[in-house]
């Protein structure tokens, strides 16, 4: 068995002083609460406030994901809720399009308009938790202006809603995958980013590694991906758009996948920190020490799931939200024992949030802050996971950045030989998997577990009531709100289309519409699968 | 068979799913295998696939499945029937849980390979085939 961190680095059998000799207490780790963060970002830890505990929901109809949602409440979801949309609404595409409806609600929620977020929502309150809808980039602004405009319909104050419902333009890239060119994409999310910061709401915006990670990428380059994501970001939200860094660190939270390399996880969560912290202050030269501290949640993740014995899921997830809870988090969220199977049954996610109370109630972990602060090994492992990091966050940079080694295809290969390699391992028994090539059962003897899936009929189903809703609007309103999207459209892409998008949204207009007459007025068909035609009258 | 007598594999994501590294990493294999691979990359609608099946005159097709529709796999395993392509063996690879693996197999498919499969396992039963 090889005896090295998952970015290759060789551990020895013991640590000591002479491993951590340049580590200096004050410069590199600070207490909780002082910069450079590495020990977190709060003095009394959990003590103040326990991590947002959450589950993913998202299949079917928006009414029966609205019935998962209350069910999680029941089983213990505190602090906020997580949807994540489905297929059709990751490119974006309507329900009713030839090519959606065979698939729609089939792997989360198909949020193609307000009504739908309207159904979502019943209900439940949108204040007093964090509102987070997981998707594509693509869909990021439709998202937001359903806060906007539902927040407007119930009378709620904007500024009260907090969560976060747009994220970054690189998923695309790593296997979130939209139908949009990643300038249209890039456009998008600075407008939607813009929005945010002008208008003081508390809605983050999602600069995510998890995506980078659950598709193979290993501890360190996740760090750098990030790292260099944050950084170009930050930087046209700063130069292009204008904005004060101050107000722009507000906005990005990161949601880092771990995996059971359990003080491998802890530490790239604490070189993080100390990461954005350094990033913050010398590269954007932060004014504000709260601009210092990147939000991060944990995913515990999916890609170790295994398909085989998925009981064993169960001790793994609870390895890693013990790692995601010590290393400190704002928010974790659970893959489930049936992960790589289907959608989270109700035994499943029931199991998945009970993990997180055993780690949060039973165990103390809450108690202390940092508590491996101080460990040879684990400052030994922050050192090294946060140098390699920069290593390979400064060969992007050689790129042009991300932007640019991403348009060169530069991060994909990254990523494709990483994952390449952990296959590899694994096969040649280097990396041992219990139930997969250790303690192997014929799968015949393998545990069964409920199965959580669409009918048969129901992806159809959503796609008719979709078609016939479609033709009750109010069409006047709907043409008149598409023909200004389209002229603003065209505008240069530092005009913001927020606006536009919203008033479409409140007007019922769908997303499959809103994408194709943004699409459209770029001079790209309206149909990104180019089956229909547009049915409005732009020109 | 391909031009020089190799096997030769098609390899796709169908429908919406944009799950695409475990389709790339057995386009790897099975090219490190000596086999000619053809990969289709994500968005292909069983039409798209059939139609590129015909063209590049491929032995298998190779499915990878991470987003529950299945119905597209049923519905690419008709569109093969329906065009005399009975003679190309479908496998597919992923997430599929057990139940629709034998649904599956009774519609068809010749055989599904589940997460962690061993690139030996999936090399072997494709050149049984051919």
């Amino acid at each position: 068995m090889k005896r090295e961190t998952d970015y290759g680095h060789p551990i020895k059998s013991v640590y000591t002083p002479k491993d951590i000799e340049s580590l200096g207490y004050e410069r590199d780790l600070g207490d909780p609460g002082s910069y450079p963060y590495t020990r977190g970002y709060y003095p009394d830890g959990y003590r103040g406030r326990i991590w947002t505990q959450r589950m993913t929901a998202g299949l079917g109809s928006s009414k029966q994901t609205n019935e998962v949602l209350k069910r999680y409440r029941e089983m213990g979801q505190r602090g906020g809720m997580l949807v994540i949309c489905d297929r059709t609404n990751a490119m974006p595409i309507d329900p009713d399009h030839p090519i959606g409806r065979r698939e729609v609600g089939v792997l989360g929620w198909p949020g193609a308009s307000l009504l739908e977020f309207e159904e979502l929502m019943e209900d439940i309150p949108l204040t007093g938790q964090s509102i987070t809808l997981l998707g594509s980039c693509a869909m990021s602004s439709i998202r937001l202006a359903y806060i906007v405009a539902l927040a407007e319909k119930r009378g709620v104050n904007l500024n009260e809603v907090h969560g976060s419902v747009t994220e970054y333009p690189f998923c695309s890239t790593f296997g979130q995958t939209d139908a949009q060119p990643l300038d249209l994409n890039l456009k998008l999310w600075l407008d939607s980013s813009e929005y945010i910061i002008r208008n003081k709401i508390h809605m983050r915006s999602g600069i995510l590694s998890q995506h980078f990670q659950e598709s193979g990428g290993n501890n360190a380059q996740a760090l750098a991906v990030e790292m260099a994501m944050l950084k170009d970001l930050c930087a046209l939200l700063v130069n292009e758009r204008g904005l004060e860094f101050d107000d722009v660190a507000f906005l990005p939270y990161e949601l880092v996948s771990v995996g059971s390399r359990f003080f491998e996880e802890i530490a790239k969560i604490r070189a993080l920190r100390r990461m954005w912290a350094k990033m913050a202050k010398e590269t954007f030269k932060a004014r504000k020490e709260k601009s210092c501290q990147l939000l991060i949640s944990v995913h515990t993740s999916g890609r170790t799931m295994t398909y085989q014995q998925p009981l064993n899921n169960i001790a793994r997830c609870a390895i890693q939200t013990l790692a995601g809870a010590i290393a400190g988090c704002t928010a974790i969220d659970n893959a489930c024992l049936d992960n790589a199977h289907a959608e989270p049954s109700p035994l499943a996610a029931r199991m998945s949030l009970n993990t997180q109370h055993i780690v949060a109630d039973e165990t103390g972990v809450t108690d202390v802050v940092d508590p491996l602060a101080g460990s040879y090994f684990v400052e030994y492992l922050t050192n090294k996971v946060e140098e390699e990091a920069y290593k390979i966050w400064n060969k992007i940079e050689d790129q042009g950045g991300m932007i640019a080694a991403v348009q060169k295809g530069y991060v994909q290969e990254m990523l494709k030989e990483s994952a390449q390699e952990k296959h590899r391992e694994v096969e040649e028994g280097e990396r041992l998997i219990v139930g997969v090539n250790e303690l192997v059962i014929p799968p015949g003897e393998d545990f069964q577990i409920p199965i959580q899936e669409l009918k048969a009929g129901d992806s159809e189903g959503i796609a008719r009531r979709m078609e016939e809703w479609k033709k009750t609007r109010n069409m006047p309103v709907i043409d008149a709100r598409m023909a200004a999207l389209y002229s603003d459209a065209k505008k240069e892409d530092r005009y913001n289309l927020m606006p536009s998008i919203i008033e479409a949204v409140k007007a019922y207009a769908t997303a499959g519409e809103i994408m194709g007459v943004i699409r459209k007025a770029r001079g790209l068909t309206y149909d990104p699968l180019e089956v229909i035609e547009c049915p409005f009258d732009l020109d | 068979m391909g031009k020089s007598g190799r096997t030769k594999v098609l390899i796709s994501v169908i429908g919406l799913d944009g799950h695409s590294i475990g389709a790339e990493v057995v386009c790897r294999i099975l090219m490190d295998a000596g086999m000619e691979v053809v990969y289709l990359g994500i968005y292909q609608t069983p039409e798209m696939i059939v139609q590129a099946a015909i063209q590049e005159d491929v032995d298998v097709i190779g499915i990878s499945s991470h987003a529950s529709n299945y119905g597209q796999i049923v519905d690419l395993l008709n569109l093969l029937k329906k065009n005399n392509l009975e003679h190309i063996c479908v496998i597919c690879g992923g997430t599929i849980p057990t139940h629709q693996v034998e649904e599956l197999k009774k519609k068809g498919v010749s055989e599904i390979f589940p997460p962690q499969s061993t690139s030996e396992s999936i090399v072997d039963y494709i050149l049984s085939k051919c």
